[in-house]
């Protein structure tokens, strides 16, 4: 029988690199890696890739401005969003440049500084100089293309922004991608350049000798490495302590948002809008409303301190929250045309700034820790910065001449021509198939997620890698057809189709009259 | 390279459920040769199917049904008519000029340039984010109709301790389903201060196997990381807001959501269909023609009716409409609206093309009322009327208005009518 364990590889004895966490931080290291040795393990505890933090970014691709000058991140986030095209050439991935549209409003300075001031020079400090501080502190910060927009040119190009409108800022460099769609392809393209990837592996230790890393125990087994990269999350802290590289600490903070319903929302905002709120506690940037790179309108993030790791729950009180916060912004939202609402964790330290540095302690262990957003922007950076660690540890300068770039991807029937579908019909005709027909997909496209580079086995990694379940409808009509085909394609009974791995079963058992007859069978032969 | 038939049709129909049965059946009867259906399952009949209790065709049939029953007696008639049905099929886009867009996998893409539509796609479910409900993402979370299709059509139970939210028809004849297949219901939560299902339903569902159901009240957080470990419940406020101190835990597996069906009209916006927005379905004149010449509308796609009897009402009404429109063409003439008045939350149709012949309107009220009597007004003159005993949101009400009514009542205000509303008065008045 199929399960979750058995019928993946064992775990090599030893590896040149080990990547602990595959979330778009590792990922992104091991795609860099794998250009030099394709030497290269990578461990995650979940089920998938990008399951945790990254599977509920909210996909912003940040130019920088909000990050504090001279902060690792900042200078990581704009040279990160200045490689990212390059960055994801030839992963099939998309990368959508639609801007930032920051808004000032009477909202942006607090009252406590506003009420002793004339209305008139309230006024004048919004409209007039505000935007000059954005533009002189998106100069310093190195961010190009940045330029002034007045009320009116607000209104021509988002007319639903409030009318309490003043003045605002527009970021051209600004984009969307999707950080788990975009780990995906990270990791597939490393596998297909030689790594290796195993999932539902945690690492349970790491053993040390004569000041060195000497190998990473995990769940399955053991393995020698001379270089461990950290890159676990959530929990880089116990992982950095287990080779006694630690000192710092992970504290838990929750990002809820809301996604919509995208034949709504479409054309709601054209570029993503957040409203600058100066001196406005909370360690989000704030958040906006974006529409995701799939058309969605997405709400959110907000940020909320939360001991418990894995508190990926929505209260009714961060619902509230994102939209008051957004009404304010968007006073005519449709508020019914709500479809989603998630969660995720971001990994911050206690300095609020990324840690990516070889062990002075441990050697051969390297840190990347504390990396909330914009992890995801900073990505592109943050794996040029590692590779060059990793190069001082001894891993190989040259870059391999068999290294293949190009990740491909299934294809995916809306984003076809109808000749182009006709002749997949022809060849396939299971891309004839619509399975889920909020998002348009077909059941070939599930097979192909069930037996792709990194196999979905249940319905939620089939759901990321091919939209299946994502639209309005949530599943109603195309979970139970989903399930089918995992069944199917998988060998294993109905009652063994999971949403997210262990534990997460979808149907209980079969109905007393399957089960009478499953009994009269049995008891005939 | 797939041969790729182009058709044209004189009427393509967009759904083979109920609605789309009854419009076909329809068109067919009132001379209309060449007619596609067009259905993205399987098999004809929609949710019917799954419906496998009773209490379908009491006003069609003059009995009662079950849903499989009720779905198969318009199959057989199709089945002898020369209507072309296409399954597994998947309409992709409608277009304003009536050109569909579809595919399956035995044609590949498949274009169909009828002269008429007949929409009927139904409606689908709410889920729960579009309730708000806070918690945890986990397994066990279910619309009541998937639960319905899980266990009635393939065997297998998606849960075993049950909480249902919600009072709907589907919800509540859940409950006895689940209860019937040995899972233990531990109640049905209703937000609404009165029941969102028929009567019959509280009783045979509910009462009957002392499931309990709970007004003002409604789930507040879903609990269990991988699969549902409990929810918590808590009464609400008039504002339908829930009271922090009557929280209570609830151990569970499965939350089933019985929270409201919407029609499913992606197609016909992007079509140009106008859709009301109380409804949340097309506005419709009373041939179910809707703002766009030759494309009718019928069944749950125009508003989620309570009975099927409703929906094939409606869809004879489409079927013959389109027909006309095809063998004779049709001019509208400057459109009558037809207001709600009075406790009445909306009225279908909501405008009428043609005075010249009889009118049967489909309304619902906004709240719960004793002793009324329903009517409808031409002008400021009232047209026959019906006294109701009692009278409930979840309850369609139909009322109509014949030609010589209407031209009565034009005679009496010496004019011509040109607004006609439906209201609900005290039958004291």
């Amino acid at each position: 029988m199929a399960g979750s364990i058995e019928d993946v590889a064992p775990l090599p004895a030893s590896a040149g690199v080990v990547i602990i966490g595959a979330g778009i931080s590792g990922c992104s290291i091991a795609r860099e890696v794998v250009k030099y040795t394709d030497d290269v393990v990578i461990l995650d505890k979940e089920t998938d890739v990008a399951d945790e933090t990254t599977k509920a970014n909210n996909a912003e691709v940040h130019s920088g401005i909000g990050e504090k000058y001279g902060t690792l991140k900042q200078k990581l986030n704009v040279r990160g969003n200045r490689l990212y095209d390059e960055f994801v050439e030839g992963l099939g991935i998309e990368l959508k440049r639609q801007g930032l549209l920051i808004v000032i409003t009477p909202r942006t300075l607090p009252t406590s500084m506003t009420r002793w001031l004339p209305k008139r020079v309230v006024r004048y400090l919004l409209e007039r100089i505000v935007p000059r501080l954005i533009m002189r502190n998106g100069k310093k910060k190195g961010i190009p293309g940045q330029h002034v927009l007045t009320r009116q040119e607000i209104f021509e190009r988002e007319p639903h922004v409030t009318r309490n409108a003043i003045a605002g800022v527009f970021d051209p460099t600004y984009g969307l991608v999707s950080p788990y769609k975009l780990a995906m392809a990270l990791a597939e393209n490393a596998i297909q350049n030689g790594a290796k990837l195993f999932l539902e592996t945690e690492v349970t230790d790491i053993k040390v000798a004569e000041g060195a890393v000497a190998s990473v125990v995990t769940n399955r087994g053991e393995i020698r490495a001379p270089i461990v990269v950290n890159a676990a999350g959530v929990f880089a802290d116990t992982v950095a302590d287990m080779a006694g590289a630690g000192g710092f600490e992970i504290h838990p903070r929750k990002g809820a948002s809301l996604l919509f319903d995208r034949d709504i929302t479409a054309d709601y905002v054209h570029s993503s809008v957040a409203e600058f709120r100066m001196f406005h506690k909370g360690h989000s940037k704030g958040g906006g409303a974006m529409p995701t790179a799939e058309g969605n309108l997405q709400l959110g993030p907000t940020a909320i301190e939360t001991g418990d790791r894995y508190d990926t729950s929505i209260s009714a009180e961060e619902i509230e929250e994102i939209f008051e916060r957004f009404y304010y912004l968007l006073p005519d939202f449709p508020r019914s045309a709500i479809i989603s609402a998630f969660s995720g964790i971001r990994a911050p330290t206690l300095d609020e700034d990324f840690i990516i540095e070889a062990s002075d302690r441990t050697k051969g262990f390297v840190n990347v820790a504390g990396i909330q957003s914009p992890g995801l922007a900073a990505a592109p950076a943050i794996a040029e910065m590692v590779i060059g660690i990793l190069q001082g540890l001894g891993v190989p300068t040259s870059r391999r001449e068999d290294f293949d770039p190009v990740r491909p991807a299934p294809p995916r029937f809306t984003e076809l021509t109808d000749e182009e579908r006709d002749s997949l019909i022809e060849k396939d005709p299971d891309f004839g198939h619509i399975i889920c027909r909020c998002e348009t997909v077909t059941e070939a496209e599930v097979v192909n997620a069930i037996h792709g580079p990194i196999p979905a086995k249940n319905m939620d990694m089939v759901k990321r890698r091919t939209r299946v379940g994502m639209g309005r409808c949530q599943g109603g009509f195309c979970g139970f057809r989903c399930a089918q085909i995992i069944a199917r394609e998988r060998g294993i009974p109905m009652t063994e189709v999971t949403k997210d791995g262990a534990g997460s079963w979808v149907f209980a058992d079969e109905t007393k009259h399957m089960l009478a007859e499953g009994d009269a069978g049995e008891a005939g032969q | 390279m797939i041969s790729k038939k182009k058709r044209t049709p004189q009427l393509a129909v967009i759904g083979g459920g109920p609605a789309g049965l009854g419009a076909a059946l329809a068109a067919s009867k009132a001379g209309l040769d060449d007619i596609v259906m067009i259905e993205r399952d399987i098999e004809l009949g929609g949710i019917l199917p799954q419906c496998i209790h009773d209490g379908f065709g009491s006003k069609v049939f003059k009995e009662v049904l079950t849903g499989p029953q009720y779905a198969q007696r318009y199959i057989d008639e199709i089945s002898r008519t020369n209507v072309e049905v296409l399954l597994n099929t998947m309409v992709l886009e409608l277009a304003g000029n009536r050109t569909i867009t579809a595919v399956n996998s035995a044609e590949g893409m498949i274009t169909i340039e009828p002269k008429a539509v007949v929409l009927a796609m139904g409606c689908r479910e709410r889920s729960r984010h579009q309730v708000f409900i806070p918690g945890y993402r986990p397994a066990g979370v279910i619309t009541a109709g998937a639960a319905q299709r899980d266990i009635n059509i393939e065997g297998l139970m998606p849960g075993r301790k049950i909480v249902i939210l919600g009072s709907g028809d589907i919800g509540l004849i859940m409950a006895r389903r689940f209860t019937l297949e040995g899972a233990q219901v531990e109640g049905v939560y209703e937000i609404m201060d009165h029941p969102g299902g028929l009567p019959r339903n509280i009783v045979q569902c509910c009462y009957d196997y002392d499931i309990p159901l709970l007004l003002s009240h409604t789930v507040t957080f879903i609990h269990g990381k991988k699969r549902v470990e409990g929810v918590t419940v808590a009464h609400v406020d008039a504002d339908l807001k829930a009271v922090k101190d009557t929280e209570r835990f609830i151990d569970c597996d499965t939350l089933v959501l019985s929270v409201g069906l919407i029609p499913e009209n992606e197609l016909s916006k992007h079509a140009g269909v106008t859709l009301d927005p109380v409804t949340a379905g097309p506005i419709v004149d009373e041939r179910m023609e809707t703002t766009v010449d030759g494309i009718f509308a019928c069944g749950n796609v125009v508003n989620v009716f309570d009975l099927v009897d409703y929906v094939t009402r409606t869809s004879e009404v489409a079927g013959r409409g389109a027909a006309e429109f095809v063998l004779q063409g049709r001019k509208r003439e400057a459109p009558v609206k037809v207001l709600p008045g009075r406790n009445v939350k909306y009225v279908v149709p909501q405008f009428v093309s043609d005075l010249g012949r009889d009118i049967d309107f489909y309304f619902r009220v906004e709240h719960p009322e004793r002793a009324v009597t329903a009517r409808v007004l031409a002008g400021t003159t009232p047209l026959k009327s019906k006294k109701h005993k009692m009278v409930h949101p979840p309850e369609m009400l139909t009322a109509s208005a014949t030609v010589a009514d209407i031209a009565e009542a034009a005679k009496a205000e010496g004019r011509k009518v040109d607004s006609l509303m439906v209201e609900v008065v005290d039958s004291g008045k």
